[in-house]
C-alpha cells in the first residue's frame, strides 16, 4: 500500500515537499541553541530538553506540506514557554529538581507547545477567512472593469451578438405550421 | 421643328441624337465655328429633357433649316423643280462647293444622298447638303450609294473613307434624281454587287440606261469605281468650262486568269471571291483546304508572284476536313479574303469590317447588346493576326498598318475580365464622343464624368445608388475618360461580395472625383454615400467610435463634400483600428472572467494558499509571542 501511494504522488510534488523539507534550518538551529545553551549552563539545557519535548517530537514524526511552518510555529510557542524557566534555573541552579517537577511548571511549558499546536489549526481558518473577503472585494473591481469594456464595445464584445436564441417551435412542443 | 427666340424668323430644326450613335465631333466644331456655304451647319447643342415614352436627357443639336424642300421626298417623288438644266447647272455647282469646302477643313461628308439634298429657299436654285455629323461616316447608308470598295463592308463598319467617296455619292446622286427614281432601293445586296463589279457601279444602278450627253459624261465620271479614275473637284470644274476631256472610264483589272468556282458559281473577280467567302467562311475554309493552294494561286494569279513569306504568311494549311471548321480556319480564310482585295476591308467570321469602321461597328453592336458581334470584333484583335493581314496586304494598302499600330493600346483592353477593361472599355476608348450607355443612365446623358457625377448626384436624390460602381459600362466609361482609375477599379471589384468594404471604397472612389474634376458640392450624393457608410458605422464595435464617427459624417452630410468624407474619415482605417481594439478587448474580458471564475470560488482552510498563508502568520505570531516572553524573563523591569 505504502508503495502504491508513493507511486501516486507526483515526482514534482514530492521534489517540492524535499525541498521545503530541506530549507528547513529551524532543527539545526535548535540543536546548535542547545549546545550553546550548554556551554553556558548544563541546568539550563536539561530545562529546555524537557520542555521542548513536544517540539522535538513533532519535528521527528511531522509528515506532509508545511512541515516546517507547524514545526516552527509550535517550536516557538514551546520555547516561549521554556524561556521564562531557562532565566529562573540559570539565576537559580539548584532550583533544577523543583522546577523540572513542578506539574505546574510542566504544565506550563507542554501548554505553551499545545498553544502553538492552537495556532497550527486557527491560522489557516483565520487566513481563508481573510483571503476571501479579499477574493470579494477583487471580484467587485473585477466586475466593474468587465461593466466599462461591455459599455464601450457592446455586447459583441462577450459573444452575444444577438441576444439570447428563441426557443425553436418543436421544442416548445408547438407542430411546424403547413 | 425648333424656334429660335434670339433671331426670330430664321429657320432652324432640331436633331434628337440617339445615345448609342457616335457622332463626329470635330466635324461639328468646325462647321460650329466656321459655316459652309451649302452645307447644313449646326448652329448650337446641347442637353434636354424630352418626353420619349418618358423623361429622358438627350443631346439636341439646332440646325439652319433649308426651306425649300428636299430635292427627293420621302414619298419617292423627285422635288418638281428638279430637272435635266438645274442638275447640270445649279445643283452640281452648289453640291461641289459643299463638297469641296468640307474638304478643306480636312474631312469628308459621306452623307449625300438624294434625301439629303435640300433646296435653301423655296424659290432659289440654291442647293444645300444635309448635316453629316449625327452619324459617323457611311453609316447604314445604302450600299448603292456607297462606292464599291466600301459597300463591301458591313453598313456600320465602313470607316472614314476617302474624298473620292463623296464624288462617287454626289454621282449617284445625279443619277438618282436624273432618273427621278430611288436606285438605291429594292435591290437585292448580292446581285447589285454582281452588276456593280462586272458592268460597274453606273450601268448597274442605271439599269442599263443611259444619261445622253454633258451630265452623263459627268455622272459616269463621279460613279468610276476606280478611285484613280473617279472625277474629282478639278474634272468637274473642267467639264464646267467644258475644256475637260471627258475621262474614260475603264473596269480596272481585278480579274482572275482562271475563274474559280465556289459553291457551284464561277468567279472571275478577285473582290467577289473574296466576298463570297466572307460570306460563308466555313465552306472558304473547306474549299481552301482542299485545294493546292500555291498551285492555285499560280493559275489564277500569273501577274502575282507568291513568294515563299507571303505563302508562310497567309498559312493555308491544306488536307483535313476531318473535325469541321478550327477556329483558325477563319483567320485563313480571312487572309486570303485581304490577299485576293488588299484594299477591301477585313472579312472575317461572315463580318466585314474596315479597321477604323470598328469603332461605329462596335457601338452599334452594344446598341443591339449583339454579342456574337461582340465576339467577332474582340477575335478580330489578335496582333498577330492584323500584322498578318498587314503584311498580306502591305503593298496595296499603307494605311492598314497604321490604324493596327493605332488599335494597339485600345485591343490590349478587351480580352480582359477586370472591372474598368473588357470590351466596354473598348467601345469607349473607341468612341470618345459616345456617352455612358449604362442602363442606368438611360434616362440622362453622360458626356464625361462631371456630368456622371451630377447625374449620380440627381439619381441620388430619388432612389438608391446601389453597386453603381460594379456596372461595367460605368467603369469602362471612366476609366475611358479618366487617368489611372484602374487601380481604384480593381480594389471595388476585390470588394463586390464586402458591402461595408464596398461603400467605403466608393466614397473614397467619389470623393476622389470630385476633387479632381474640381465639383461643386453634392448633396443627394454625399447623402447616399453616408446612408451607405451607415452600414459600415454599425458595424463600429467602439461605442465612443461610432458616436464619434456618426457626428462627423452628419456634419459631412450638411456639408456636400465627398471628398471631406474620405479625408476626415478614413472609413478602412478606422474599420481596421476598431476591430483590433476589439480583439484585445475580447481577450481583456476572458482574462478578467478567467480571474473571476478563479476568485469566485470558496476558500477553505485546506486550501494550499490559505494554508500556507495562515500558518506563516502563526508562526509570525508564535515568534513575537517568543520573543517577548524571552525578552520579559532575562530583561525584567
Amino acid at each position: 500500500m505504502a508503495k502504491k501511494k508513493k507511486q501516486a504522488t507526483p515526482m514534482r510534488m514530492r521534489r517540492k515537499i524535499n525541498k521545503r523539507q530541506e530549507m528547513s534550518a529551524f532543527g539545526p538551529l535548535l540543536v546548535a541553541g542547545l549546545i550553546g545553551l550548554g556551554i553556558a549552563s548544563l541546568n539550563a539545557v536539561g530545562v529546555a530538553i524537557v520542555g521542548l519535548a513536544p517540539t522535538i517530537v513533532l519535528s521527528l514524526t511531522a509528515k506532509g506540506i508545511n512541515k516546517a511552518e507547524r514545526v516552527q510555529c509550535v517550536g516557538f510557542m514551546n520555547i516561549a514557554g521554556v524561556l521564562p524557566f531557562i532565566a529562573m534555573v540559570m539565576d537559580q541552579p539548584r532550583e533544577l529538581m523543583f522546577i523540572l517537577f513542578n506539574p505546574i511548571n510542566l504544565a506550563t511549558m507542554y501548554g505553551a507547545a499545545a498553544v502553538g499546536y492552537a495556532l497550527v489549526h486557527v491560522g489557516p481558518m483565520l487566513a481563508a477567512i481573510v483571503l476571501q473577503s479579499l477574493a470579494q472585494e477583487r471580484i467587485k473591481t473585477l466586475n466593474q472593469q468587465r461593466q466599462a469594456l461591455i459599455e464601450q464595445w457592446g455586447a459583441d464584445v462577450i459573444g452575444d451578438k444577438d441576444g439570447p436564441e428563441e426557443e425553436p417551435g418543436w421544442a416548445q412542443g408547438r407542430r411546424p405550421s403547413a | 421643328m425648333a424656334v429660335d427666340k434670339e433671331r426670330p424668323g430664321k429657320d432652324i430644326y432640331a436633331l434628337v441624337q440617339h445615345p448609342t450613335i457616335p457622332v463626329r465631333n470635330e466635324v461639328y466644331k468646325s462647321l460650329k465655328s466656321r459655316p459652309v456655304a451649302n452645307v447644313v451647319n449646326p448652329i448650337d447643342r446641347g442637353l434636354m429633357n424630352l418626353d420619349l415614352k418618358g423623361q429622358k436627357q438627350r443631346l439636341v443639336t439646332i440646325f439652319e433649316r433649308p426651306t425649300g424642300g428636299a430635292l427627293f421626298g420621302p414619298d419617292g417623288k423627285v422635288h418638281p423643280r428638279v430637272n435635266t438644266n438645274k442638275l447640270r447647272q445649279s445643283i452640281v455647282l452648289s453640291a461641289l462647293k459643299a463638297i469641296a469646302a468640307v474638304h478643306k477643313r480636312g474631312f469628308t461628308h459621306r452623307s449625300i444622298m438624294p434625301t439629303n439634298l435640300f433646296f435653301a429657299a423655296p424659290d432659289g436654285d440654291e442647293v444645300c447638303i444635309g448635316e453629316c455629323y449625327s452619324a459617323p461616316p457611311g453609316y447604314k447608308h445604302p450600299f448603292a450609294l456607297e462606292p464599291l470598295k466600301l459597300a463591301l463592308a458591313d453598313e456600320t463598319a465602313r470607316g472614314e473613307g476617302d474624298i473620292e467617296s463623296d464624288f462617287y455619292q454626289l454621282g449617284a446622286c445625279l443619277q438618282s434624281l436624273y432618273f427621278g427614281e430611288a436606285l438605291w432601293r429594292g435591290k437585292d445586296r448580292d446581285s447589285l454587287l454582281m452588276a456593280r463589279v462586272n458592268q460597274s457601279s453606273f450601268w448597274a444602278l442605271s439599269g442599263g440606261r443611259e444619261i445622253p450627253g454633258a451630265l452623263g459624261n459627268l455622272i459616269r465620271g463621279l460613279m468610276a469605281d476606280d478611285e484613280d479614275e473617279r472625277w474629282g473637284a478639278e474634272d468637274i470644274l473642267d467639264w464646267f468650262e467644258g475644256v475637260g476631256k471627258p475621262k474614260r472610264t475603264s473596269m480596272k483589272a481585278w480579274s482572275m486568269n482562271r475563274p474559280t468556282s465556289f459553291k457551284g458559281v464561277a468567279y472571275v473577280d478577285r473582290r467577289l471571291l473574296a466576298d463570297a467567302f466572307a460570306r460563308d467562311p466555313r465552306e472558304a475554309a473547306n474549299f481552301l483546304k482542299g485545294i493546292d493552294f500555291p498551285a492555285w494561286v499560280q493559275l489564277s494569279f500569273r501577274d502575282e508572284i507568291l513568294t515563299e513569306r507571303l505563302e508562310a504568311t497567309l498559312n493555308v494549311v491544306p488536307g483535313g476536313g476531318l473535325g469541321g471548321t478550327r477556329p483558325d480556319d477563319y483567320k485563313m480564310v480571312s487572309r486570303v479574303c485581304m490577299f485576293l482585295h488588299p484594299t477591301g476591308p477585313v472579312h472575317f467570321k461572315g463580318h466585314s469590317f474596315f479597321l477604323d469602321g470598328l469603332p461605329s461597328a462596335l457601338a452599334d453592336a452594344f446598341s443591339r447588346d449583339d454579342r456574337d458581334l461582340i465576339g467577332v470584333i474582340l477575335d478580330l484583335f489578335d496582333e498577330r493576326f492584323l500584322n498578318a493581314l498587314a503584311e498580306v496586304c502591305a503593298e496595296r494598302n499603307d494605311r492598314f498598318m497604321t490604324q493596327v499600330r493605332g488599335l494597339r493600346p485600345i485591343m490590349i483592353h478587351g480580352s480582359s475580365k477586370s472591372l474598368g477593361r473588357g470590351m466596354e472599355r473598348v467601345l469607349y476608348a473607341m468612341n470618345p464622343i459616345l456617352p455612358c450607355v449604362s442602363q442606368r443612365f438611360s434616362n440622362v446623358w453622360i458626356g464625361s464624368i462631371k456630368q456622371m457625377m451630377r447625374a449620380l448626384d440627381r439619381m441620388a436624390a430619388v432612389g438608391p445608388l446601389k453597386n453603381v460602381l460594379l456596372d461595367r459600362h460605368i467603369a469602362a466609361f471612366c476609366t475611358a475618360h479618366g487617368s489611372d482609375l484602374e487601380r481604384d477599379f480593381n480594389k471595388i471589384a476585390a470588394a463586390q461580395n464586402d458591402p461595408v468594404r464596398l461603400n467605403s471604397l466608393s466614397a473614397e472612389f467619389f470623393g476622389m472625383l470630385q476633387r479632381r474634376f474640381k465639383l461643386e458640392p453634392l448633396h443627394n450624393l454625399t447623402e447616399k454615400l453616408v446612408d451607405g457608410l451607415s452600414n459600415t458605422v454599425k458595424a463600429l464595435k467602439n461605442k465612443k467610435r461610432r458616436e464619434r464617427v456618426t457626428a462627423l459624417l452628419e456634419k459631412v452630410k450638411k456639408g456636400g463634400d465627398v471628398h471631406k468624407l474620405t479625408t476626415e474619415l478614413n472609413m478602412s482605417r478606422i474599420q481596421v483600428e476598431d476591430s483590433r481594439e476589439f480583439a484585445q478587448a475580447r481577450n481583456a474580458l476572458m482574462k478578467l472572467d478567467r480571474e473571476k471564475a478563479k476568485l469566485g470560488r470558496k476558500i477553505l482552510p485546506t486550501d494550499l494558499d490559505a494554508r500556507t498563508k495562515g500558518l506563516r502568520g502563526s508562526r509570525l505570531v508564535a515568534f513575537v509571542v517568543m520573543l517577548l516572553v524571552g525578552f520579559m524573563a532575562f530583561f525584567p523591569a
